[in-house]
């Protein structure tokens, strides 16, 4: 006889198995959902193979499409750790993009101290974005999932004031684009693609960092208990509070430096809110769920989100397919993911009842 | 007094599509879940709605056709959130993610197609109007009502009763979904009526706001869904003399203000206690 | 065995497509389905495609800003020799591709950067907006036009400055009201817009906006519209009085013909600048190809009389709109709605008595006519 018997703490290895299967159950359910479309899924996955891992110029998209994705990711990863539920990151990028815009067009700095300035203005417009759903969740108990949807949407509209009134370029015919920035407000990248190599190098660098302040210092520790139990952390004399908000910091700043890479990096001025980031604040939760809590897995998982979103285009360009491809299969798979985590927390038994 | 009489009107039409599907919402967070995934829901009801209407040419059928699919894509979240307890609220956001990306993957042939038959939009407002007074008076006055309002403030209680937590919650869920369904119905088959790829345009999260910033009470939605479209309105009627921005970007706000100060009263306002918490039998 | 088929076809597409034929590739910045400019390009492409035996041709739709250049790369790789990038915000990626890929030949749309292999082209409507707003000041009955707009740059300035020329022609007290809803596609903002007008007492509509939201708000109201960019008068048959088409295969055809004759190198762009009227028939009046003015309201114009500034004679409003389009749609048009002494709504003069106005000056024109009422971005004092 085979049932199903609870177990709490279920070891690694079973859970991981439980994810490969969820992720392989969304693989199947996006097959048929492609099947239904009209095109057959050998043909999609042949395609998004041929355009993606065994093309140069796919293989560098999709780093592109990583580094936002780690940054965040990392945060994020963080902050899950924590039971921080941060669902705010695309606002909080938004915040970051535009800081790094004031500091590019309207602060007068010496060359070499214009991107260094850039980045830590992004990270502290990100951080205190992030910071006004933690203090109203550490001092208020305030939702921090609502407060920070609700945030995005004023970030949105935040940006599209700027674009479209006081700092509207003047020398764009009127469009809603600041002017471009200056050659040394703007991000070098590798020859030939779009990676704007020192935002990833952040991200991998700052990833490893907050691995290492995770698992081996006092703040890491502190912050594990306060995620995994609230009244032991009382008991053992943590400060809730002050865990709470830096971890906000940390990861609304992450990913306001997500928002200063894609604006110095790619785009090199602001514009409107929905061409800076392709929703990469949302799909940078799986990134994080998929890393399980560990920043350094992000920057494995960031690249396997990229490798989705790169896909995305090659479905778009060889198969006509709308690039809602991509929220469907990033739908279906945090959809598998959370569902098959409590999952997890059972085992097969044979035999009888004990 | 025709220009104010003019903008009240205005109001309630762009607060239908959000009002229908606050109702929804608030019935489902009164059985004790949060779904998130109104946005996406609205959507696949929106594509439901006018796909079936512009196939078979009847308006109504195509209403039919969008509750359906609100219906049938809230139960994924039932099954994922009540069924295998997991995080409701990635769930819903998850759902959002799908709704959106399977309207805008399979709509993509209707994207610019006409539609013959429109349906008017006070036909939708008057239906919301009366649902949110049916709401009130089932959730106050019914047993059912009753065993809902139980099941969300105190799901140990409400099982030790021997109330169905797991078929009510299932129950109002779905229903959130039908509602999301038919709001998105209104968009496509008379709002706009049209169908395109993201028509839904954030709708679905004001809702959500919505259903906050009543305090989960259906009558005050009809009040806040005016108050919500009216901003809207006035966003265009105001312009050039405040930016536009402002206005669209109030809701939101306001939604953050109402938590707050519920939270300042020592009180989750009107939450009920046991929201967006999974319930396991024989826990506690 | 029809799958099969497919299969094969996608893989000779990736792998070994033959470039005998000239390749030419479109980035659409919409989705080809919508109501208005991404589907305007598409018809071109199409059309092109049917008059052209040896041209070949592919597109992406829906492409975000920042995507251009990496799709530029796709096409490139795949062997596109002509490419055509149909947005603004395009313009700073094919500049940058033109740099990277300069066997390559590039085009923008509405741009106003070139480079010896990238060219730019426009199809211009304010002729049209001009002769919509004869039509417009005859027919209104409250005096007050709405105008619903997408931005406020200079391409809509001068379109709607046209539109108010052309209604104070005949109707020296009408105004023009606009709201700007700042997006290309955003029905539910553009029927609100349309309804706050509606609001003020407005009574006919014109709009930039890709979807037909507008004459379907004003519609249900009985009220009158000028379709824009697609042929809209189908979704209001009854109340669609005009409008404005494009037809981009005139310019694609002649673009892709002299590239495929050596006359346009990747060498000679540099000062290839298409800005095609109603004389080069890529842009025409009307809610739907071939019927300038819907019949349904032919008799109202007729029956209204004006007297012709240019002429001095009384005509009747229709006889009127014939003659200037007759004036404008010809290789040399005799007249321009452009032609000074034009005051801006200021009373300060923009054009000189006797001049008209240079391409340049259309291009980066900010001032309002008189009539126009609302905010207006930018305005020089």
């Amino acid at each position: 006889m085979v049932r199903l018997e609870f177990d709490p703490n279920p070891p690694g290895n079973r859970v991981w198995l439980v994810m490969g299967l969820a992720v392989l159950a969304a693989i199947a359910l996006s097959s048929l959902i492609f099947w239904s479309y009209g095109v057959p899924p050998v043909t999609a996955y042949l395609t998004l193979f041929k355009g993606t891992l065994a093309n140069p110029a796919g293989i560098a998209e999709s780093f592109r499409r990583a580094i936002p994705l780690l940054l965040i990711g990392a945060g994020l990863s963080l902050a899950f750790r924590s039971q921080f539920f941060n669902i705010g990151a695309e606002g909080q990028l938004l915040l970051g993009a535009s800081a790094a815009t004031g500091v590019a067009l309207f602060i007068p700095l010496p060359a070499e101290l214009k991107l260094v300035t850039m980045f830590l203005a992004g990270f502290l417009a990100g951080g205190a974005y992030a910071l006004i759903a933690a203090l109203l969740k550490s001092r208020l108990g305030v939702n921090e999932i609502l407060s920070t949807l609700m945030l995005n949407y004023i970030a949105v509209y935040i940006v599209q004031f700027l674009v479209n009134g006081p700092w509207k370029g003047r020398s764009l015919m009127g469009f809603a684009y600041t002017e471009q920035f200056p050659a040394a407000a703007t991000l070098p990248v590798i020859g030939g693609t779009l990676i704007h190599w020192p935002t990833l190098l952040l991200g991998v660098l700052l990833a490893l960092f907050l691995q290492l302040i995770l698992n081996r210092s006092t703040i890491g520790y502190e912050l594990r208990v306060v995620g995994e139990n609230l009244e032991a952390a009382r008991y053992a004399g943590i400060n809730i509070g002050r865990t709470v908000l830096m971890v906000a910091m940390l990861s609304g700043g992450l990913a306001g430096l997500a928002g200063v890479g894609e604006a110095a990096g790619i785009h090199k001025r602001l514009l409107d809110p929905a061409q800076i980031s392709l929703g990469y604040g949302f799909t940078a939760i799986i990134v994080a769920w998929l890393a399980r809590g560990n920043p350094a897995l992000t920057i494995f998982t960031a690249l396997l989100m990229g490798l989705i979103f790169a896909g995305g285009d090659v479905m778009k360009l060889n198969l006509q397919m709308p690039f809602r491809v991509v929220d469907v299969f990033s739908g279906l798979l945090l959809m598998f993911l959370i569902g098959s985590e409590p999952l997890a927390r059972y085992r097969l038994k044979f035999g009888r009842r004990a | 007094m025709e220009e104010i009489f003019s903008a009240l009107a205005r109001a309630m039409a762009f607060g239908t599509p959000i009002l229908l599907a606050a109702l929804g919402e608030v019935v489902v967070e009164r059985a004790g879940v949060v779904n998130l995934g109104v946005e996406g829901m609205m959507a696949v009801g929106a594509l439901a709605a006018f796909a079936a209407a512009q196939t078979s040419g009847n308006p109504f059928l195509g209403v039919v056709a969008g509750v359906l699919a609100g219906g049938i894509a809230a139960s994924a979240h039932a099954f994922v959130s009540v069924n295998l307890r997991a995080n409701q609220f990635v769930s819903g956001l998850a759902l959002t993610m799908l709704g959106l990306g399977l309207s805008g993957l399979l709509g993509n042939k209707y994207v610019g197609a006409p539609l013959e038959h429109p349906l008017a939009e006070t036909g939708f407002t008057w239906a919301a109007v009366v649902l949110s007074i049916v709401i009130w008076l089932v959730l106050y006055f019914t047993r059912t009502g009753l065993v809902v309002r139980s099941v969300g403030e105190n799901p140990a209680a409400a099982d030790a009763l021997g109330l169905e937590v797991y078929l009510v919650r299932y129950g109002a869920t779905i229903f959130g979904g039908m509602m999301a369904g038919l709001a998105g119905a209104f968009l496509s088959l008379a709002y706009r009526p049209s169908w395109s790829d993201g028509m839904t345009s954030g709708l679905g999260w004001i809702a959500v706001a919505l259903t906050i910033f009543v305090a989960w009470e259906s009558i005050r939605a009809v009040f806040g869904a005016f108050f919500f479209g009216l901003l809207y309105h006035l966003a265009f009627r105001l312009q050039g003399r405040l930016p536009s921005e402002m206005l669209l970007a109030l809701p939101y706000l306001l939604v953050i203000v109402v938590l707050t100060l519920a939270a300042l009263r020592r009180r989750q306002g009107n939450a009920p206690e046991g929201l967006g918490l999974p319930y396991e039998r024989g826990t506690r | 065995m029809k799958r099969w088929l497919f299969i094969a076809a996608v893989l000779a597409n990736l792998g070994f497509a033959q470039t005998e034929k000239l390749k030419a590739c479109f980035i659409y910045v919409g989705p080809v389905g919508d109501y208005g400019w991404t589907n305007a390009h598409d018809e071109g492409r199409r059309l092109a495609e049917k008059a052209l035996p040896w041209l070949e041709t592919k597109f992406v739709e829906s492409v975000p800003e920042a995507q251009a250049g990496p799709f530029i790369d796709k096409f490139v790789q795949e062997g596109c020799k002509v490419i055509f990038t149909t947005s603004f915000g395009f313009m700073d990626g094919t500049l940058e591709a033109a740099k990277k890929y300069p066997d390559v030949i590039f085009a923008h749309a509405s741009g106003f950067k070139r480079a010896p292999n990238m060219a730019t082209y426009m199809a211009d409507f304010y002729q049209i907006y001009y002769l919509n707003g004869l039509v417009a000041g005859a027919l209104t009955k409250s005096g007050k036009i709405g105008y619903v707009g997408a931005f406020p740059i200079p391409e809509l300035k001068r379109h709607i400055s046209a539109f108010a020329l052309g209604i104070r022609e005949v109707n020296p007290q009408a105004s023009v009201n606009v709201k700007w809803i700042n997006a290309w596609y955003d029905p539910a903002k553009a029927s609100e817009a349309t309804e706050a007008l509606i609001a003020e007492g407005n009574d006919i509509f014109a709009f930039t906006e890709d979807s037909p939201s507008v004459i379907q708000t004003a519609a249900k109201k009985k009220l009158m519209s000028f379709s824009h960019y697609s042929p809209m008068h189908k979704f209001a048959p009854d109340y669609v009085v005009s409008g404005q088409l494009v037809h981009w295969d005139k310019i694609y055809i002649d673009f892709l013909t002299k590239v495929h004759n050596g006359t346009y190198t990747n060498k000679n762009l540099e000062k290839v600048d298409y800005w095609w009227l109603l004389g080069e028939k890529a842009v025409e009046m009307g809610g739907q190809a071939g019927m300038p003015i819907n019949p349904k309201y032919i008799p109202a114009l007729k029956a209204k009389m004006v007297k012709d500034r240019l002429t001095g004679k009384t005509v009747s409003v229709y006889d009127l709109v014939m003659s200037r389009w007759k004036a404008m749609a010809q290789a040399k048009p005799t007249f321009d709605p452009f032609t000074g002494p034009i005051k801006d709504r200021n009373g300060v003069v923009r054009v000189a008595p006797g001049k008209i106005m240079s391409i340049g000056e259309l291009n980066s024109m900010e001032w309002a006519a008189p009539g126009i009422v609302g905010a207006w971005p930018n305005e020089p004092k």
